[in-house]
Formats: structure tokens, sequence, C-alpha cells
């Protein structure tokens, strides 16, 4: 908007103030245009939001666990109801006696000092430590069962587009919609019933487990090898229950991708059908299931509560199952923030990805996502 | 689509609905897959809602047939209580799918409303909404459910499918919000702001109406997604039901130790058989809707 | 000399539920060295199926049924639609560049410039980054463009012109005999097409190499022209120089489009559309295609469709058995309005 008048360039000049301070804050609200500090802002709100809804269910719903606990332990009558609500307010690491929105600001800060509370059933146990004992388990077969399913589906995906119509691609794809039909627990207990118990094929006994009992932890061959042996299962179970959404979904980006202007372009300049189908195609159609990652994987710890149990692998489903079943809430807690805390870290780590393959986003200034 | 590939009676075309339907049956048989899945979908609303009328429910164990295998008397074997299995997979279908038709009524509701409304609204009220739906989407939802299961204990099908519904929009409402988006520049729409109309007229008469297919391929999915969930929560005895449900059926199975018994496979084995074959239904049937409604491949 | 582009009888049918549909019907052209040939026509008639089909880039529905593309350099002759895929890949970009409608979307969006220049350099065997990169440079300069900043530059930081300018430069990266654009100022503004006019112009004149330019933009296409093509409903309607076809138009539909050009000195009603559309290309009728929209139809026109027969001198020719009454129509008064045109 050119000024053009006096009148107007006053005009302008109101709208736009040249302060030193102004000028300060605006610099530091260009900051905040950046997608970076908008996705931590978004992590960080998502975790806070969690952990006061959290607490809310926790501490103010009627039949909550807190006052279950003091019932319980006030029950044989072997504790005053002082002694109890104390007892139970430590092991929540919960203040009863403050005004809530005090208790909510300790609880927060535990939190954040990493204080989880402390287990019902093994009685002194923080639970930050037995969460953190079993998270990297359940990280780790549903992170390496990701990978792999990822870039095998995406490579299949992109495959079937190519071939579109033919009877791989027949097969792929409704290959895909079948195995992506199956709910992920259920492929699970397939596995148990069918290929271990009926079958024999599968020795699921002898995989149970994180490891092997008596077996040396550290960076050795044998204990790699023993970790994956029992990791197997649990890997496979999230490998095949991934993959049908990653077939189809990179089948349907890359035949959208296909139809674009821009590859026609590449042709009649010449470029190989490879080059194209791996830096035009295939980089484009890629994007949007990079954005998905994430949900993905949250999915797919979603599942690994009931995986674990069949497979009694000890990972962060298995404990919270075990959690549930012993109404140990401050442990049920803990695994809820810890679990969200890393899918939320994921998908920033997934945001960030995204916005280094696609220059359109992740510059400041670019466009903004739906 | 010429008018002389509708049914006429005489002079008179059939009403509207009916015609709809024929063409879409026809349709859909160009998809064999989608026609399959259709005839799955309706074979198991049968199964769940028609087949109980006739078959009665038997609830008298027989001590003299655990755990029998499939024999020309139980087609399915028997549980662990001497019950026929396929008596139980019978009556077994009613719940789930209720449930699931009302979590998936629910969330689209929630969801087509909250997501219509707040890409009409913008500004503050919108930015408000799709954080919060962010955040939904970014939890773990089996995790929470089952928290809130522990914590909320439903006690019936209605609560549950409440509890479902509670997380189930997110994702659904950022895709109408994303629509709406694009069919607000549309010309009609803008004549009906121009005009005053109100919100709930824009909403309702002009927008949504465009959106039909969208809608019924999402009700679709809400409804795996449901089943998907609520399999899961009953599998961990997290919702007490009484009576007859294939998920409970696993249940019993599971703290039985049925899995691994051999002779116990079919008492196992069917009540999975039939939640998976249900769900690929929903889903051969929701991959033809897309199919069908993409606007690259029908010209109308 | 034998012309660097010859079509000869090019038929195109796309496949379609409905039936074929005769997009291109008997086209023939001839397109000499350093020769700007302009090819006019509204939407549906066949000129971009046309276009794409001479580097054989046709979608997997079209068939060409009938006809020969011989392209002639220094060495040999060669007919596209018969020609190897390895030699045609080189033949694309190196002997005949195409630059497509929609420039806006000819770009990888997810790599930047130099890459797509370098990728289009390593694909004809150019090896050496750093010659790659002089080269480019050189281009660029010659568009007017700041190479520093453009190779840097992904796509969607560039504006429609620039990445119009950026194609131009692209297009002349291996010294092709030939270059084809089809509507490479549509979906620009005003005064970029102006630029981007210009700008042809100047390199044609200082490079020398031949051109195609497809637009339905009569006056544009004049600029640059030395000959015009008008096609309608898939065929050649009629050829002339552009003088010729400017003063002198022997087809009614000509007549039309010029007509419908607005004019800065004409009076308001002046300017006319032509009536009607253009024909469905399943079912043709078996007469002229243009007898709906045609002022001058009488009921031989309906008997078969007319050739393309010479008209006042050889290199004209007209797709019409009225020509003679066109000539008369369009008279004195007509010159005087289309002298005004050609010199705007």
């Amino acid at each position: 908007m050119a000024a053009t008048t006096p009148a107007d360039a006053k005009m302008v000049a109101q709208q736009f103030p040249t302060t030193p301070r102004a000028g300060r804050a605006r610099h530091i609200l260009g900051y905040w245009r950046h997608p970076v500090a908008q996705a931590i802002f978004k992590a960080f709100l998502t975790v806070f939001v969690t952990t006061s809804i959290t607490f809310f269910l926790i501490r103010l719903m009627p039949g909550n666990p807190i006052d279950i606990k003091i019932d319980e332990l006030t029950k044989d009558g072997l504790m005053t109801y002082a002694e109890a609500r104390s007892q139970a307010a430590s092991l929540f690491s919960i203040d009863l006696d403050k005004p809530v929105l005090e208790q909510y600001l300790s609880f927060v800060g535990n939190l954040a000092h990493g204080n989880l509370g402390y287990s019902f059933v093994s009685q002194g146990t923080p639970v930050m430590g037995i969460v953190l004992a079993v998270l990297p388990w359940t990280l780790f077969s549903v992170g390496t069962g990701l990978l792999l399913s990822f870039s095998i589906g995406v490579f299949l995906g992109l495959f079937a587009a190519y071939n579109r119509n033919t009877k791989i691609d027949h097969i792929l794809s409704l290959g895909g919609s079948i195995i992506s039909a199956v709910p992920n627990y259920f492929i699970a207990l397939l596995i148990v019933i069918v290929l271990g118990v009926e079958l024999r094929w599968v020795p699921i006994t002898q995989m149970r487990g994180a490891t092997s009992p008596g077996i040396q932890p550290g960076f050795t061959p044998a204990f790699v090898g023993d970790v994956l042996f029992h990791a197997a299962l649990p890997i496979s179970v999230f490998f095949l229950s991934t993959l049908g959404h990653w077939i189809l979904g990179m089948k349907s980006a890359t035949i959208n991708a296909l139809e674009e202007d821009y590859v026609n372009a590449a042709r009649a300049r010449g470029l190989s059908d490879g080059r194209i189908m791996t830096a035009y195609v295939g980089r484009n159609a890629v994007l949007p299931l990079v954005t998905q990652l994430a949900i993905t994987a949250g999915l797919a710890i979603g599942g690994s509560i009931i995986i674990e149990q069949y497979f009694v692998y000890q990972g962060v489903g298995l404990r919270l199952q075990a959690a549930v079943t012993q109404r140990d809430y401050p442990v049920m807690q803990g695994i809820l923030l810890m679990v969200t805390l890393a899918v939320v870290l994921a998908n920033l780590a997934a945001d960030l990805l995204y916005s280094r393959l696609d220059p359109r986003i992740g510059r400041a200034g670019g466009a903004t996502g739906t | 689509m010429t008018a002389a590939a509708l049914p006429r009676r005489g002079d008179r075309t059939l009403p509207r609905p009916i015609e709809s339907a024929i063409e879409f049956l026809r349709l859909l048989s160009k998809r064999p897959s989608g026609l399959i899945g259709f005839i799955g979908i309706v074979f198991f609303l049968v199964l769940a809602f028609v087949a109980p009328i006739f078959v009665p429910n038997q609830v008298n164990p027989d001590v003299t047939a655990l755990y029998e295998t499939p024999s020309a008397q139980h087609l399915l074997g028997t549980d662990n209580s001497g019950r026929d299995v396929l008596n139980q997979i019978v009556q077994g279908g009613r719940e789930i799918i209720s449930v699931a038709l009302v979590t998936a009524f629910l969330t689209t509701l929630i969801a087509t409303l909250l997501g219509a409304v707040s890409a009409l609204v913008g500004g503050k009220f919108d930015a408000v909404f799709v954080g919060i739906a962010d955040i939904v989407l970014t939890v773990p939802p089996l995790i929470v459910l089952i928290v809130i299961s522990a914590l909320a204990r439903p006690t019936n099908f209605f609560a549950l499918a409440m509890v479902l519904s509670s997380l189930g929009w997110a994702g659904l409402m950022r895709q109408v919000r994303a629509q709406v988006l694009t069919l607000k520049e549309r010309d009609y729409v803008e004549a009906a702001r121009s005009l005053d109309l109100g919100l709930t007229h824009i909403v309702f008469r002009e927008i949504l109406p465009n959106m039909r297919s969208y809608i019924v391929i999402h009700f679709v999915l809400a409804m795996t997604g449901a089943i998907y969930a609520q399999v899961a929560l009953i599998i961990l005895g997290l919702v007490p039901f009484s009576g007859k449900n294939w998920a409970l059926m696993l249940y019993f199975a599971n703290t039985q130790g049925a899995f691994y018994f051999k002779d116990a496979f079919w008492f196992v084995f069917s009540p999975i058989l039939a939640i998976v074959l249900l769900q690929l239904s929903l889903v051969l049937f929701v991959n033809a809707l897309e199919d069908i409604f993409n606007p690259r491949l029908r010209s109308s | 000399m034998t012309p660097v582009l010859s079509v000869r009888d090019l038929s195109i049918d796309y496949r379609t539920r409905r039936g074929p549909v005769h997009a291109v019907r008997d086209v023939s052209f001839d397109i000499a060295k350093g020769e700007t040939v302009a090819i006019i026509g509204e939407s549906g008639s066949g000129k971009t199926t046309l276009a794409v089909s001479l580097i054989r880039l046709s979608p997997r529905s079209a068939r060409i049924t009938k006809g020969a593309i011989l392209y002639t350099n220094a060495r040999e002759t060669i007919d596209i639609r018969t020609v190897a895929d390895d030699e045609l890949r080189q033949y694309r970009w190196s002997e005949c560049a195409m630059v497509f409608q929609a420039a806006l979307n000819s770009f990888n969006p997810v790599i930047n410039i130099w890459e797509q220049f370098a990728d289009t350099a390593r694909a004809h065997g150019m090896k050496d980054s750093a010659a790659i990169h002089a080269r480019a440079d050189e281009l660029l300069d010659l568009v007017h463009l700041d190479p520093a900043r453009v190779l840097k530059a992904y796509p969607h930081e560039l504006s429609g012109g620039m990445k119009q300018r950026v194609l131009i430069a692209l297009s002349l990266l291996l010294e092709p005999q030939l270059i084809i654009l089809d509507e490479p100022t549509t979906a620009l503004d005003i005064l970029t097409q102006r630029s981007i006019i210009d700008l042809l112009g100047t390199l044609r004149k200082k490079l020398g190499f031949s051109m195609i330019f497809i637009s339905h933009d009569l006056s544009i296409a004049a600029e640059l022209a030395d000959r015009m093509i008008t096609m309608y409903a898939g065929t050649v309607v009629e050829r002339a120089s552009v003088t010729d076809l400017f003063y002198r138009p022997r087809h009614p539909y000509s007549v039309g489009l010029l007509r419908a050009v607005p004019r800065v000195s004409g009076a308001m009603g002046a300017v006319e559309s032509i009536p009607g559309s253009p024909p469905d290309l399943i079912r043709l009728p078996p007469g002229c295609t243009y007898i709906p929209r045609c002022p001058l139809a009488i009921a031989a026109c309906a008997d078969r469709e007319p050739d393309l027969v010479p008209v006042d001198t050889p290199a004209h020719e007209a797709r019409c058995i009225r020509w003679k009454t066109v000539a008369e129509q369009v008279g004195t008064a007509e010159v005087a309005v289309a002298e005004k045109i050609a010199t705007a």
C-alpha cells in the first residue's frame, strides 16, 4: 500500500509503529511464525493438557482412585482416616490439605522434576523408575517394526502404482486392505494360536520375555541376538499391522503425483524414467505419508497393551495391563504421561523431518499446514 | 449417466431414493471387492440382529461336552462349559455392532458440526478447536481410553460409545474443516452469506449436502475404529458386560488359558474370524465407496 | 532445403468409453529452419494433442492412427512415431524442446532450480558440474534473471513470469533446433506477457531456432509468427503467412477469430464472438465441421468435408468451398481494420 499523500503516510505509520520496543516485539513475534517454534509449543501444550486432565480425572472425579485407596486402607481398621489420607496422598504425590490449585501446581512441579509418584502395589517404588525400565523395550519393538514397514511399504506402494491394474497391483492392494483390516492385537493372537499352538511353527514359549533369563546385558552379539530373538514376534506384529497402510497410502499418493504437470515436463526434458521415479514422483508422493508416521506409532503403542500380554514381552504395554488389573493408579498415570511424552516427541521429530523434506514448509513465512 | 439407464415403470420413474439405490448397486457391482464387502456387511447385520430372533440363546452348560472339536452337533465346537460356539457367535454380534453404530454416529455428528462451524466462524474459535483436535489426535488413543475406562467404568453400551467418541472425533473434524474451508470459497456459499442467511442455514443447506459422500465414508471408517477400540477394551476386561459378545468370548478364553489348549482352537478362532471378517467387509466397502465418489472417475 | 519438421497426414484418436475421439485429423505442415509457425485454435481444437505428439508424450489413451512426424537435423531424418525409446529421450530437449502450458507447475516442487538444470544436463550426457553451472549462468543471463539467486531457489519462491523465463532458459540448454511453446503466456498478467514475447523475439533473432507457437490468442501469436495455421475440430482449416491471414482470410472461422479480437481503435460494438460450440469429435458430421457456426454455410457444405485447397497463392490454403465468397465479403473494409490490428 503506497503512501501517496502525507495523510496516507501518517495512516501507514500509525499501523506500523517503529518504536524500538515495538520493533523488538515484532522481531520476537517473527520467530513465532517459524514452524519449528510452533511445533515445540504445540508439543509442550499437549503434554501440559494431558497432565492436567489426568490430574483432574484422578483427583476430582467421583469414585476417584484416591478416595478408593483411602477406603481400602481404612477398611481393616488398621489405619485411621488421617493416616490413610496422608499415605494415599504421598503415593500420588499430592498434598490433600492444600487448596486444589496449589495441589495442581505442586503436582505439575513434581512432574517437572520427574517425580511421578509411587506405586500402590510395590510400596515405595517410584513410578518413574518402573516406567523407564519398560518403555525402551516397547519403543524399540514399535520403532523397528514401523521402520521396516514404512521402507518396505513405500517401496511396494510405488511399485503398485507404476504397475497399476496389473495382477501384482491387485494382489498388493487387496493384500494391503486385508492386513490393515485385521486389528494388530489379533495378528498377535493369531500368531500365538495358529503358528504357535496349532501348527507349532514358532517356539512361542521360548520367545517370551524381552530377554532370555540369565543373559548378560551389554553390546555383545550374544545379547543383541537374544534381544532380537525375543523382540522378533512383537516387531513382526507391528510390521504387518502397519504395512498395508503404507502400501495403499503410497500407491494413492504416487498415482496423484504421476498426474502432475512437472512429471510430464520432466519427461519432455528427456529425463530417465528412473530419475523421475525417485526424485520427481517418489519424493513428492512420500511427503503426506511422513506426516502419518507419528500417528501410526501412537496407534501401535496402544495395541502393545494387548500384544505384549500375548507374547509376555516386558514392555510398557504389559506393565500397563498389570497396573490396570491391580488398580495401581499411580503407575497407570505415569505410563500415560510418559507414553504421551514419547509420542509427542515422535510427532515433533516427524514434523521436523517433514519440514526438511518439503521446502515449501519449514521456512519462515512458508505456507502454514492445515 | 443418461436417463435411459434408470428403470422406469411405464411413464413414471421410481421414487428418487430407490433410483439412487439401484444406481449405487450398479456402480458397486463394477468393483468386485466392494461388492463382496457390501455383501459381508449385510450378512453380519442379518447375523447380528435378525438371526438371534430365530436362534435361541443357549445358556445351559453341558459338562459332558467341554472343549469339543467341531462336529455335526456343534459346528464350531464348544467352549469351556460345553456351550455351543456357533450359537455364541450368532448371539455375539449385536452388542459390538450396536456400539459401533452409535459411536460412529456420535463421532460423525460431533466432528461434522464442529468442523463445519469452526471453519465457517474462523478466527479464535477456530484456532482453539483446531488446537484441541490436534492434542486429541497426538495422544495415543487406546492408552487414554484404557485409563478413562479404568477410572470411569462404563457399564452399558451407550456409555462405552460415549467414551469411544470422546477421542474419535478429532481426525474427522480436521478433515471436515479442511473440506469446508475449500467449499467456503465457492459461489453458492458466498451468495448465501451475502444474503445473510445465517450460520445454521449455510451449514445445513449449502455445505453439508455437498459433503454427503464424504460423511458416509467417514461414518464407515469410524465404525471400524470403534470396533477396534471396544474389542480391545473388552478383551482387557475393562468393560464388564454380561451376555454374549465376540470380544467377551476372547476375554474368557484368555482368563481360562484357552489360547494354549489345542482343542479350544475353534472357540478362540471363531470370534477372531467373525470380527476380522466384519472389519474386512467394512474396509473393502469403504474402499469401493471412495472409488465411486471420487470425482476423477465419475462424471457427476 | 528440407524442413526441420515435417508433419504428414497426422491423425490421433483418444480411446474413450463412448468411442474413439478423433482429436487430430489429417494434419500436415512443414517448419523450415528458423521459421516461426503459430497454431491457433480454441480449446478442443486438437492443438495441444498435436503438440505433445511431436515429442511422443501423448497420454496412454491416445493413439496415432495415421501419418508421420519427420524431424531432420544435419545428420539424419527420423520419424518420431517410430524412433526407438533411447533415441527419443535424446531427441527430447536436445533437438526439440517443448514448453508446456501451465509453466507454473512444470517444476518439481521439492528440489531447487539448479538441481533441475543439472538433471536435464546430465540426462543428456553433460557430466561436468562446473560446465553445467557455467552454461546455466549464461542462459539465465540471457533471459534477464540473476543466476545466483534463481539457481538456489525453489520453484515456489519464483513468480509466474520468472518461472516462464527459467523454462525458456532451460529450453535453450542443449541448443535445440526446434522449440514448441504451448500457450506460454496464458496464465501471466499482461505486462509479463509483453516481456516474455519480447524475450522470445530477441532470442529467436539471436539464436535462430525454429519455433511452434500454440495459442488461442491471435494477436500475440501474430507478433512472433511468420506463418499461421488455424485449427478447428482437429484439422487445419487455413494455412497462410501472417499478413495473408490478417488481410486476406479465406475461411469463415479465421474471419470469426479476427472479428473476435478486441481492438483499441475500433468501435465497441465491433467485437463479436463466434456463436455456438465445437462439434462432437466422436461422431463427426459427414460434411464441413464448421456448418453450425458458419454464416456462409450452404447445402453443398454438408456433402463432404472440404479439402484444403490453395487460394490466392499456393502458400495460402483454406478448407472451404466458398472461399471466394469469403474473399468478397472480407473485401476492402476489413483490410483497413486488419491493418490496424497488425500494426497495433
